[in-house]
């Protein structure tokens, strides 16, 4: 068998290591969902021998606020519109929008902070950060169900 | 748990995952908090461990790394590996032996039989932004017509189509999911019949197009990989597709 992959392939396709190695951040943000939520679950092999061990991880799957979501897909529409016609209208205006109200700001400022803190987390620059938070959790911690802050 | 001494027989240990006894254990593995990775053997049968850092909570990112390049290493290295989800930890070396590995032993050895000799890679594919929005502009009418009307808004009055931008967006993001899933059963029905089995995962995110491991035979490796460089090359112009591996097993052990 051959050894691990780490070439830029032709085309778009982007061959890489797995992530363990020196590839560090890339890599893990390719592997951090599978490690956090597929694998052998230790309690069903062995019971009276685990050891209860609090986890500070970090949830993978969060749901966007939607109207963020919308908002930021009809922003890029309209951004691309400018670059289509070459006309220099428009953009200011959606950026001016998105500051518009307390309660959407304040939606936005929250998402905002949770990529940063999974970007420390994760170690920054991998490219799917964005679609993160940070939630700190006892996650699983094999006997101690008494979870939930 | 109580503190105690970190190489006592009894120090609770972090269980990575299991290999089949007769795999060499690469020199100078270290594992969390750069502990040493020991193989703990019974029968046909073995278990990753090393000590479990005391008096913190687990999930850093040194950690997370830590974990996977434990497996990771056997992966490389081309020996069955069954990765265990982050966190799993007992209460000494014994205990590994005797009630995970002992207790267990034919059903490990069976999982470790299903993917040996096989590489689990995972392929990841995002749509391109602009170009997918303009498909998205060109093929519904009814988007292209309020995009347009917005664009034409003054920035004095942004706030008073507020609710239409929302409802353009929610427009394309629905677009984007018609889209989603006719690219991404096109890709997977392209990519599968050259692999043993596949697990798909949600994407995340609304320009995402695909996530999908997928388990390959070793010799089957350099097919599946010049398949995912020929659908990439395809589809350059409006899907970025990556492949990723090969990765420990995750997706391809039995969760229960």
């Amino acid at each position: 068998m051959t050894g691990p992959i780490a070439q830029q392939t032709s085309g778009t396709s982007y061959v890489q290591n797995g992530g363990g190695g020196g590839r560090g951040t890339s890599g893990l943000a390719d592997v951090v969902d599978l490690i956090l939520e597929k694998g052998l679950v230790i309690d069903v092999y062995a019971r009276v021998a685990l050891v209860g061990i609090e986890i500070l991880t970090v949830d993978v799957r969060i749901v966007v606020a939607s109207v963020d979501t919308y908002l930021r897909f009809a922003q890029a529409v309209n951004r691309l519109d400018i670059a289509h016609d070459g006309t220099a209208q428009g953009l200011p205006e959606f950026v001016g929008g998105l500051e518009e109200s307390g309660a959407k700001r304040k939606t936005k400022g929250m998402l905002s902070g949770a990529q940063e803190r999974i970007k420390e987390t994760l170690g920054g620059d991998d490219d799917d950060s964005d679609s993160k938070s940070k939630r700190p959790a006892r996650r699983r911690g094999s006997k101690d169900e008494e979870d939930d802050k | 748990m109580s503190a105690s001494e970190p190489t006592t027989p009894t120090a609770p240990q972090y269980v990575y995952g299991v290999v089949r006894s007769d795999a060499e254990l690469p020199e100078g593995l270290t594992g969390l908090d750069g502990q040493p990775v020991k193989l703990i053997r019974h029968e046909r049968v073995a278990a990753l461990i090393s000590d479990l850092p005391q008096g913190r909570a687990l999930g850093e990112r040194a950690d997370l790394v830590a974990h996977q390049s434990v497996l990771q290493a056997f992966v490389d290295a081309g020996a069955a590996v069954l990765p265990f989800r982050f966190g799993a930890a007992m209460a000494g070396a014994d205990a590994v032996r005797d009630e995970l590995l002992a207790a267990n032993a034919d059903r490990l050895a069976a999982v470790l039989e299903s993917i040996d000799g096989r590489v689990a890679v995972r392929v990841k594919g995002r749509y391109e932004q602009d170009a997918v929005l303009r498909e998205v502009l060109a093929g519904d009418p009814e988007i292209a017509e309020l995009s347009e009307r917005l664009r034409g808004v003054p920035e004095d009055a942004a706030d008073a189509v507020y609710y239409d931008r929302v409802r353009l967006g929610e427009m394309i993001v629905g677009a984007l999911r018609e889209r989603r899933a006719n690219d991404s059963a096109r890709l997977l029905t392209a990519l599968a019949p050259l692999a043993e089995a596949v697990s798909a995962h949600e994407p995340v995110r609304d320009e995402d197009v695909v996530d999908a491991s997928l388990l390959v035979a070793a010799g089957e490796r350099d097919r599946f990989e010049k398949a995912v460089e020929g659908l990439a090359e395809e589809n350059r112009d409006r899907i970025s597709l990556r492949l990723v591996g090969p990765l420990p097993p995750y997706d391809f052990v039995p969760e229960g």
